[in-house]
C-alpha cells in the first residue's frame, strides 16, 4: 500500500505558563510512523520535564529496534509516583502506523483517541492490560487511506470547565467537532488547529490547563515533481525534460529560462499575466498540462520563507493562512505541505548570466542554497524528498 | 499594439510593477485600452541591461520606472496615432 501518514499537533500552554506541561514526539522510519502524546501531572517545569522524559525515552527506544511493550514496560516502572499525589506522573498515549496498514494504539490515563473514517467515529477494539501494576489499554486494528487519528491531552475535554461550561467541553463535545471539521480542515495541521482554536475560546484565551492535539491523517502517496533552473550544459535540456515529464504526479516549474525549456520542447506556450496579487513577487504563468508555472529564485525563498516557519515553530494561524495568500510562492508552499508526500526536485546548474549583475539589490545566484534549504525544511516536516542535478 | 513587460526575477526587483501600474493608468489616461495590449513575460533575455525590458511588438526597449511616461510618448503613442 504506497500510503502517507500527515502528522502534525498544536499546543496551548496554561495561562502564565512559558513553558507547555504536554509533548508530542513524531518518529518516522521505513516501516512506521510513531506519536506520542504525554502530559506531565501539574504544569509547568515539572510537568514538562516529565512529559519530555516520557515521550523522549519512548521515542528512543523505538527508534532503537525497541519493542513497543518494552517501552511501555519501561515508562511504567520508570515513572515515578508523587508522593504528595500517589499518582503516576504523565500520562501518554502511543499511536504507531505501520505503512503496511496496521495499527497499535496504546493509552495510559489520557482521553481516549478519537478515530475518524468516513466522516464516522468508530469505536476502536481495546483491551485493558496491567503493565507493572498500571492499568493501560491497548488496540490492534487495520486503517484504511483516509483514516484521520486524533489524541488529545485532558486540557481539550476540560476546556471552559466551570467558566463557560459546567463540565467543560468533555469528549463527546470535543468529537463531534472533529466529526463536523474533517472534511473542511483537510489537513492534519489544520485539524488541530481547528480543535485547538475551539479550545483556547471556551478557555476564554486563557487555558486552564495545557491543552495538546495531535493528529494523524492516512493518505494515499502524492507526488509533485519540480523542475527549476536551466541544466548547467543545454545539451541537457531533453534528459531533464525526459525525466521531469516521465515522473507520475504533479509537474511545477520554478523560472522563468526553466519555463521557457518546457515551453520550447513541448511546443506550448507560456502564458504570464501581469496581475500583481501581491506587490513583492513576480506574477505567475501558466503552460497546458503544468500544474504551477512561477517565477524562480524570489518566489522560491519566499517559499522556503513559510516553509521554515512550520518546521521551525510548528503549526500556528498565521503560518495556515501564509499558505492561503493569492501569490506563486503561497500556491506553491501549499502544494508542497498540504498536496505533496514525495518531491522530486530536478534541478539545473546554469548560472544565470542576467543575474550576475552587481547592481541587483539581492543576490540571486543563490538557486542551490535554497534548493537545499528546502529539501532540509520539507525533510524535517516528514516529507520524502529526491534531488537530481543536471 | 502589444506591449510585453518582463516579470522574470531581475526585471522584477528593477521595477516591473511600478512600470506597469504606470504604464496601465496611461493606457486608460490616454483610452487606448482597446489599441494597446499589456502583457507580461518571464525572462526575455535583456536583463544585463540597465532597466527592464519591455517588447514594443517585436522592438526591445529598457525602461526603468523614472521614464516610463517620456518611453509611452516615444514608443506606444506616436506609433499608435500613426
Amino acid at each position: 500500500m504506497n500510503i502517507y501518514i500527515d502528522t502534525s499537533y498544536k499546543s496551548l500552554n496554561k495561562y502564565t505558563e512559558e513553558l507547555c506541561g504536554d509533548r508530542v514526539e513524531i518518529i518516522r522510519t521505513d516501516e512506521f510512523v510513531i506519536l506520542v502524546l504525554a502530559d506531565g501531572l501539574g504544569s509547568g517545569v515539572k510537568a514538562n520535564i516529565l512529559s519530555t522524559l516520557t515521550s523522549k525515552i519512548i521515542a528512543t527506544m523505538l527508534s532503537n529496534g525497541a519493542k513497543i511493550e518494552d517501552c511501555v514496560d519501561t515508562i511504567a516502572s520508570t515513572l515515578p509516583i508523587c508522593n504528595v499525589r500517589h499518582l503516576a506522573y504523565s500520562t501518554f498515549s502511543i499511536l504507531q502506523l505501520f505503512y503496511t496498514g496496521e495499527a497499535y494504539l496504546v493509552e495510559f490515563d489520557n482521553p481516549t483517541c478519537v478515530f475518524l473514517r468516513g466522516g464516522k467515529i468508530m469505536e476502536i477494539p481495546f483491551e485493558n492490560r496491567t503493565v507493572s501494576s498500571k492499568n493501560i489499554r491497548e488496540a490492534r486494528f487495520q486503517t484504511a487511506i483516509g483514516d484521520t487519528f486524533v489524541l488529545f491531552s485532558d486540557g481539550v475535554i476540560h476546556a471552559g470547565v466551570g467558566a463557560v461550561l459546567n463540565f467543560g467541553f468533555q469528549w463527546e463535545n470535543a468529537a463531534a467537532h472533529l466529526q463536523s471539521a474533517v472534511d473542511k480542515e483537510n489537513t492534519a495541521a489544520r485539524l488541530a488547529l481547528s480543535l485547538s482554536q475551539v479550545c483556547e475560546s471556551l478557555y476564554a484565551g486563557k487555558p486552564g490547563d495545557d491543552t495538546t492535539v495531535a493528529v494523524a491523517k492516512v493518505l494515499p502517496e502524492r507526488v509533485v515533481n519540480l523542475f527549476t533552473g536551466p541544466p548547467s550544459d543545454k545539451e541537457k535540456d531533453t534528459f531533464l525534460l525526459h525525466d521531469f515529464m516521465a515522473e507520475r504526479g504533479k509537474r511545477v516549474v520554478c523560472g522563468g529560462s526553466s519555463a521557457q525549456i518546457i515551453s520550447r520542447l513541448l511546443n506550448r506556450p507560456v502564458k504570464t499575466s501581469i496581475d500583481y496579487t501581491d506587490p513583492e513577487l513576480p506574477p505567475i504563468g501558466y503552460i497546458d498540462g503544468m500544474d504551477l508555472v512561477t517565477e524562480g529564485v524570489l518566489t522560491l525563498s519566499k517559499t522556503n520563507e513559510i516553509l521554515s516557519e512550520f518546521s521551525k515553530y510548528g503549526v500556528d494561524y498565521e503560518h495556515i493562512k501564509a499558505l492561503d495568500r493569492d501569490n506563486g510562492a503561497s500556491k506553491l508552499a501549499k502544494l508542497l505541505m498540504e498536496e505533496c508526500t514525495r518531491l522530486n526536485l530536478f534541478v539545473g546548474k546554469a548560472i544565470n548570466a542576467a543575474h550576475q549583475n552587481p547592481n541587483l539589490p539581492v543576490d540571486l545566484n543563490i538557486r542551490q542554497r535554497i534548493v537545499n534549504q528546502l529539501t532540509d525544511n520539507l525533510r524535517a516536516l516528514g516529507k520524502t524528498v529526491n534531488v537530481k542535478y543536471y | 499594439m502589444t506591449v510585453t513587460i518582463c516579470i522574470g526575477s531581475s526585471c522584477h526587483l528593477k521595477g516591473s510593477r511600478d512600470i506597469i501600474k504606470i504604464l496601465e493608468r496611461l493606457v486608460s489616461l490616454h483610452h487606448l485600452e482597446d489599441r494597446v495590449t499589456l502583457q507580461g513575460s518571464f525572462c526575455m533575455g535583456e536583463c544585463t541591461k540597465n532597466g527592464v525590458c519591455v517588447k514594443v511588438d517585436d522592438e526591445f526597449c529598457t525602461v526603468i520606472p523614472a521614464n516610463v511616461e517620456e518611453f509611452f510618448e516615444n514608443q506606444i503613442l506616436k506609433k499608435v496615432n500613426s
